[in-house]
């Protein structure tokens, strides 16, 4: 396989939602390095950005069955499917891929459901909390979460309080934002979830304030350190371990090169999150050899699978002829912004290849198909149709097999483009 | 590339899962064969041509995610120990479903207190295993692969199915991910997902089969969705569709104070369709269900109601259910959880995670009453309460005792069984 090829799809395909028409080629004629460049270094100004949306505050839940009850449930879903469709908008048409790249990564990581938090407000502003610090200093997003509305109502922050603390947000702190599994005693989790006492918040507006009177002001202990610490001291002491380090290096290792190879024990990545800072360490993740390395491939999730698919037809979500649909292919590919799993964020590989999968992904498929301007492949000589979709869609190669296959179609456009998007050698990130 | 992520201990915290090797193996990454996701229709046709013959037994474990909190499930509700410790927490004393002078079920038991009362329930008290792990992840990891000490890379079941011949019909899990539980060495259970398929005809069908076909240029990953499309056209599509009704996708199940640490919310749709599949002869020995929402660490009391009520009435319907089909003597349902919860409450009206828990037995082939000793409540370690059975013992029952398999085969040397199981 063409390594360059290889390469520059990878950049698109895992750090930037995949190429917009003639991206691939234009980035093949020129050089890898000079592709990772502009990824670094967008314009200042993403002007392709959708406007975002303006939230109410839709104030408490209405009593049950009570008069207001019923439209504050259609405000309430009115305003989830807003959200939902602006994030998607902002995937496909931003102009700074790998920020938007990272805001994906960090919602997979502080894992929030809107499924408990029930409102968009707190999770519309979660998400702009990731997308200022997507790309700048891990302790200054960790400072920014632990005021989070959305995710302290996620975690029952709200209900952790000098007299009856609640271990829910220590604990993932610990293991699943900050320093990873067993970094850590089960009695750190009960003095970390005493520093982080007091905070409360309203669930409507997911703006987080600090009740004195329900801290817990008494001195911790945490990973051998002993003060009385605040939230922010305390989330300070963790992200000042050198575990904290190593558990960023693993998790977008994880995510970006492999998740079923383990990092390398002495990969550049760890040392080059030594102060934290993501660009450096995606800098050096971008620049080293793993993207070369043909053995690290992953499968491309729902949602990047769609958005990469939207980029290279020209379409926009909020233009699609229907939200329902689009809404009910994605629940059914099991992955809905905003809505993951459980606190630990998004399934990978193989989890997103079943039977039931390909069947709504060739659905999929076909309704978005149907609705892309395809004139520009028609203007091609049929005989020209399966080279131009590899460039198209960033696919390094394609197999003999699946070569034939869309042979058999190139007559046929829409069901030529539809049956691409759904071939092993595009659902893979190879 | 590797069929099995290659850790090293270090990584592993020396022999403990990490979250990531858990959702690998959710991800049923490690499954000896990938082609393990089922329709509806493969198994309607297995079940038509090679029935499972009636009198065979057969294994539905019920995996509720979350660590559901066992004092509030079998309640010890004259120890004034547990309303001290938990005055937000209890359920009006009149509500409770008693069982002995001791020990009552929640108050929206009341299917399987009926199913107790015609002793076709069992109720292992104080399951556990020695030093309680509190991570939802690696303590599910620890009750799924069996091994409480030592890393495996397969669950205990997916062990079992190693010891039978290869078949992806012998183990099935509802929903499109595999439990690890499922996951062996050579043979591993099938995924089945909910809701019908669709599959394109004609030209199309025809090109997606060509574009299906293995390809010696294929990494893994790529295989796996060939095959995954595969899969979808190796069935013709006119069987007689023995699940043509739709199931209810509804059961509409309170997330709030439990909802973030995974498991699958329509247990009853799951069961339901597992029946159907029984009733209709599917060659399954093992069927694997799960309901999340358990990790109710705030206003505990309404939504482990909510859930539990859910669990007692799905089962005792699919169990009701399968009377008809002359297959209901032939049913073991286990109930099992990662972990129990905190004894103290934590003051948001929720526990926070805690140990040892009950694990359920019900079926015909059950001895009902209780077994293991009930932890006591004033005799706690670190707050949490003691485990006075290992889940071992559990295992190694149903493994001789419904799958008719030698423990020792799929849990090494154990000694430890319970009499729950009546023989065959």
């Amino acid at each position: 396989m063409d390594a360059k090829r290889l390469e520059i799809a990878r950049l698109f395909n895992r750090f930037a939602f995949g190429p917009r028409p003639g991206e691939f080629a234009a980035a093949l004629k020129s050089s890898p390095a000079n592709f990772k460049n502009s990824l670094l270094n967008p314009p200042v100004v993403d002007a392709g950005a959708p406007k975002e949306p303006v939230l109410a505050d839709l104030g408490p839940r209405p009593a049950p069955k009570s008069a207001d009850s019923e439209q504050f449930s259609q405000a309430l879903r009115a305003q989830k499917n807003e959200l939902t469709l602006w994030w998607l908008d902002q995937m496909v048409l931003t102009q700074k891929p790998l920020q938007e790249r990272m805001v994906w990564f960090w919602h997979g990581h502080w894992a929030t459901s809107i499924g408990k938090v029930n409102y968009a407000l707190p999770m519309l502003t979660q998400n702009q909390t990731f997308r200022k610090h997507a790309l700048g200093n891990f302790k200054d997003l960790s400072q920014a979460m632990l005021v989070d509305g959305a995710l302290q109502v996620w975690l029952d922050g709200n209900e952790n309080t000098l007299k009856a603390p609640n271990e829910n947000l220590a604990r993932e702190v610990m293991e699943l934002f900050v320093l990873g599994v067993n970094r850590y005693t089960e009695k750190d989790v009960k003095e970390l979830a005493r520093a982080l006492t007091g905070y409360q918040v309203p669930r409507s507006t997911g703006v987080v304030t600090l009740n004195q009177k329900r801290r817990d002001t008494g001195a911790v202990t945490i990973l051998g350190k002993t003060a009385v610490m605040g939230g922010p001291e305390a989330i300070s002491h963790l992200v000042d371990q050198a575990d904290c380090q190593r558990f960023l290096a693993e998790r977008i290792w994880y995510r970006f090169i492999s998740s079923t190879q383990p990092l390398p024990k002495d990969h550049p990545l760890i040392n080059a999150l030594a102060g934290k800072d993501i660009t450096q360490g995606l800098t050096t993740l971008l620049n080293g050899k793993d993207l070369a390395n043909s053995k690290y491939s992953t499968v491309k999730s729902p949602v990047e699978w769609f958005v990469a698919v939207c980029k290279a037809l020209e379409l926009t979500p909020s233009q699609l002829n229907s939200f329902s649909k689009l809404n009910g292919y994605l629940d059914k590919l099991a992955q809905i912004p905003f809505s993951p799993p459980n606190v630990g964020g998004w399934p990978t590989d193989e989890a997103w290849l079943s039977s039931a999968s390909a069947q709504f992904r060739i659905a999929f498929a076909d309704w978005l198909v149907k609705q892309a301007n395809l004139s520009t492949i028609q203007a091609i000589t049929p005989g020209n149709r399966i080279s131009y979709l590899a460039d198209l869609l960033a696919v390094p190669e394609w197999t003999a097999r699946t070569s034939t296959a869309l042979g058999n179609l190139q007559n046929n456009l829409p069901r030529l483009v539809a049956l691409a998007i759904c071939s092993p050698e595009y659902v893979v990130s190879q | 590339m590797n069929e099995i992520p290659t850790m090293s201990a270090e990584q592993l915290g020396m022999s403990k899962y990490t979250r990531r090797q858990f959702l690998k193996f959710s991800g049923a990454a490690t499954a000896a064969t990938a082609a393990t996701v089922l329709s509806m229709n493969d198994v309607a046709e297995a079940a038509i041509t090679r029935p499972l013959p009636l009198g065979t037994p057969i294994l539905v474990v019920v995996t509720l995610y979350g660590g559901n909190d066992g004092l509030n499930t079998v309640i010890p509700y004259k120890d004034p120990a547990y309303y001290a410790a938990r005055p937000d927490l209890t359920y009006k004393t009149e509500t409770l479903l008693p069982l002995s002078d001791e020990l009552a079920l929640n108050p929206a038991m009341t299917g399987i207190k009926g199913l107790w009362d015609e002793k076709k329930v069992a109720i292992v008290r104080g399951v556990g295993y020695p030093e309680p792990d509190r991570s939802h992840f690696s303590s599910m990891a620890i009750w799924q692969t069996g091994s409480p000490k030592t890393h495996l890379s397969t669950g205990w079941l997916g062990r079992w199915l190693d010891t039978q011949k290869i078949d992806p019909m012998t183990s099935i899990s509802l929903g499109s991910v595999l439990p690890p539980l499922l996951v062996g060495a050579k043979n591993s259970g099938s995924a089945l997902p909910l809701g019908g398929l669709v599959i394109p005809s004609g030209v199309y069908a025809q090109a997606c089969d060509q574009l299906s076909k293995p390809s010696r240029a294929d990494n893994k990953l790529m295989a796996a969705a060939a095959l995954s499309m595969r899969n979808l056209f190796s069935i013709s599509g006119n069987i007689t569709p023995i699940l043509s009704q739709a199931t209810q996708m509804s059961d509409d199940l309170p997330t709030v104070g439990g909802g973030n640490a995974g498991g699958d919310s329509n247990l009853t749709q799951q069961l339901n369709v597992v029946g159907k599949l029984i009733a209709a002869g599917a060659p399954t020995k093992v069927w694997s269900v799960s309901l999340g929402g358990f990790d109710t660490h705030a206003n505990e009391a309404n939504a482990q109601a909510a859930l539990l009520g859910t669990v007692s009435t799905s089962i005792t319907k699919f169990l009701s259910q399968m009377k008809a089909s002359g297959r209901s003597k032939d049913i073991t349902v286990l109930v099992y959880s990662e972990f129990g919860r905190r004894v103290r409450g934590n003051g948001s009206e929720g526990t926070d995670h805690g140990t040892a828990g009950p694990v359920f037995l019900i079926g015909d082939r059950v001895n009902g009453g209780f077994y293991g000793d009930q932890p006591s409540l004033t005799k706690l370690i670190d707050g949490d309460l003691p485990v006075t059975t290992d889940f071992r013992d559990i295992y190694s029952t149903v493994l001789e005792g419904v799958l008719l398999t030698p423990a020792e085969k799929v849990l090494g040397k154990w000694n430890g069984r319970i009499k729950a199981i009546k023989p065959v």
